[in-house]
């Protein structure tokens, strides 16, 4: 694997050179929310970022995605492809976590048997830097319970440690060393102990949320008043699964106006009293209750049953901004006592 | 004044006063409280009541009585049985309640009101500002002081500059109705200057008005916890949500967001207590109440209403006065 030594004052200098590459998207502060935008320059990044507040997974799943377009004309339909040439993009600053999300998208959208042109295509035009993070100051995050480690490299071309004066940076893909050159030339010496602050970084993550050892109890309670008292309080907003790295649930609907359509495919959230909603107007999740078992089952057991993975990458976005306070966490450990 | 409400609720519960009661109890993150539901009058001595405690209530209030009665909506009239819900109520949840109340939603009995004072809560937003963004691992609230600690060290800081700004100019700080009140009634607030921010705003150029809504209508990701939050939004199904006809499209396209955005808020003229809840609650910190206390400005000149003050009264749109001032629009529109 190659490595670079990067003065913290050339941090500028790479800026630039990756924004001569490709756009470059970085934690911007943005009155008050730290979100993913487009920079020029390296003085508009964030300074300090804990996180951003929405998750970069909507680079590649747009939170509203045009899929084709549709037009009658006197001779029929007249269809077309609204997939536009990729551009290359650079994610800068990603956190290990949300790297990792990316990962666990990919089991998803880019399957052997189906694979969705319109999330690959952008996966494949884009370079991950991540940002990993030597210092995990948040009480909310939970990474390690997941089995990640807060400077893990899941997920990224090219990893970064902060280590101060200095940042080291690993090129962990062929993607990523396609950039090499935008980093300068200085090797670092063998006598850099990143093992240590790794090592370091990851005691300072809580490690004790049971995420991959409930499987086995949620395969037998679907039916336990833990839902209801779970969704008691839920405000059924989709807060936690709009800024979650992992959700991606969606919905496509139909805008049409005149003889012009467009086939449009939105995020859903499960927490939607719409969520399944059928056209003859059943829902078989008609309760909030039915939705939060369903937000629980699809991270910590379904999707194991479907990719042998857990959902969650353990960021704690919907952690901090739930507006009321439901802890995932709490769900976690609570389904464990069962 | 915490141990007289947990108290309190026990003895509700006990008694079979109420079937449920609605407060607040300590949230798993720093700083912050949490709706709670207490049937189980052992699990009083989880309720709280302080100037961490956010949200309005009332609207979980509706939420327990309107899923109770579509519960039994295929049971005889004379076998269906009411559920008396007790809720924890400041000023503005009070408010709330008389407006549920005023538009016939449930009727007085099925609700138990623990009215309690009100010195205003913290705005969570003004907190993270106060120290610079950054992780707040710990925190308490003693006095008129909230202590935080963060990456960077304890810092003191003073409650009545965290308030939120609905809570500063609160005319309505003690309950309007309520079974019982715990505590003292509140001191007033400073309510004097109640418009002022929405005045200054009427009065800039329409250009500049329009480009600040588009702005703050543009952080908005239509998580809608806004409208689940408020109280006074409890229709089965909004109408964002309709789709014979749709109403609104949920695409990207930034018009939706702000067609969205002005229904609900229209919805509110002469309906929001401004509790403040909605913009307590965006993840995003969108500016909802400089809309919201134009319509709660224009209620009260126009039509001479304030939401939820009176439980005599009749909601503001459903009355015609003689002082009203804008009779005209009936001739001219």
């Amino acid at each position: 694997m190659k490595k670079r030594l990067l003065k913290k004052s050339g941090i500028a200098e790479l800026v630039a050179k990756l924004a001569k590459r490709a756009g470059v998207f970085a934690p911007v502060d943005n009155e008050g929310n730290t979100l993913f935008q487009k920079v020029i320059d390296a003085n508009s990044i964030a300074k300090q970022y804990v996180n951003s507040k929405d998750a970069p997974k909507g680079f590649f799943f747009p939170h509203s995605e045009t899929l084709m377009r549709y037009k009658r004309t006197d001779k029929g339909m007249e269809l077309e492809d609204d997939q536009v040439a990729q551009t290359k993009r650079i994610l800068f600053g990603v956190r290990p976590c949300d790297a990792r999300s990316f990962e666990l998208l990919d089991l998803l959208f880019n399957q052997e048997k189906y694979s969705d042109t319109y999330f690959v295509s952008k996966r494949e035009n884009t370079t991950v830097i991540v940002n990993a993070c030597v210092e995990p100051i948040s009480k909310n995050c939970f990474c390690t319970s997941l089995g990640l480690s807060p400077t893990g490299s899941a997920g990224a071309d090219i990893l970064m440690l902060d280590l101060g004066e200095e940042i080291f940076v690993e090129f962990i893909t062929p993607k990523g060393e396609a950039l090499l050159d935008c980093f300068g030339d200085m090797e670092p010496s063998a006598t850099i102990d990143v093992q240590a602050v790794r090592e370091r970084a990851a005691t300072l993550v809580d490690a004790s949320v049971p995420c991959r050892e409930i499987k086995t109890t949620l395969d037998n309670i679907y039916e336990h008043p833990l839902w209801e008292s779970i969704a008691q309080k839920c405000l059924a907003c989709g807060t936690c699964t709009y800024l979650c790295p992992t959700c991606h649930c969606f919905d496509i609907s139909d805008e049409v106006k005149g003889d012009d359509g467009a086939r449009i495919r939105n995020w859903d959230s499960c927490m939607f009293p719409l969520f399944t909603k059928e056209t003859s107007g059943h829902n078989p999740r008609s309760t909030q209750k039915a939705r939060w078992r369903q937000r629980t089952m699809h991270k910590f057991k379904y999707f194991v049953d479907n990719f042998n993975e857990v959902l969650c990458v353990g960021c704690g976005r919907c952690v901090a901004y739930c507006p009321v306070n439901i802890d995932i966490r709490e769900v976690v450990k609570s389904v464990a006592k069962i | 004044m915490e141990s007289i409400l947990r108290k309190t609720a026990k003895e509700l519960l006990e008694g079979k006063k109420v079937d449920v009661v609605v407060g607040y109890t300590q949230g798993s993150v720093p700083l912050t409280m949490s709706p709670v539901f207490i049937t189980n009058p052992d699990d009083a001595e989880r309720l709280v009541f302080n100037a961490l405690c956010s949200q309005n209530l009332a609207k979980y209030v509706h939420d327990v009585i309107s899923q109770n009665r579509a519960a039994q909506k295929r049971l005889k009239p004379e076998e269906r049985k009411k559920k008396v819900v007790g809720v924890v109520a400041r000023g503005c949840t009070t408010r709330s309640l008389v407006l549920n109340l005023q538009e016939k939603q449930y009727t007085r009995d099925e609700i138990f009101i623990i009215g309690v004072p009100c010195a205003g809560y913290v705005d969570q937003k003004k907190l993270s500002a106060a120290v610079g963004g950054t992780e707040i691992l710990d925190g308490s609230l003693t006095g008129g002081k909230v202590t935080v600690k963060t990456p960077a060290g304890e810092k003191s800081l003073v409650l009545a500059e965290l308030l939120a700004d609905n809570c500063l100019v609160c005319a309505y700080n003690n309950p309007i109705i309520s079974d019982i009140t715990i505590g003292e009634p509140a001191k007033p607030m400073n309510s004097a200057n109640e418009f002022k921010k929405v005045e200054d705003f009427a009065a800039l150029p329409l250009e500049e008005r329009w480009s600040y809504f588009a702005k703050e209508m543009e952080k908005c990701i239509r998580c809608c916890a806004c409208r689940n939050i408020c109280p006074s939004c409890y229709c089965p199904e909004c109408f964002a949500e309709q789709s014979m006809p749709q109403w609104v499209g949920v695409g990207a396209d930034a018009t939706d967001t702000q067609v969205f955005q002005l229904m609900r808020l229209f919805h509110m003229a002469g309906r929001c207590v401004d509790c403040g809840s909605c913009v307590s609650v965006c993840p995003m910190g969108v500016d909802l109440r400089m809309f919201l206390k134009k319509l709660d400005k224009d209620a009260l000149d126009l039509f001479d209403a304030r939401t939820g003050i009176n439980e005599k009264d009749l909601p503001a749109f459903s009355v015609f006065k003689e002082r009203e001032k804008n009779e005209e629009f009936l001739f001219e529109p």
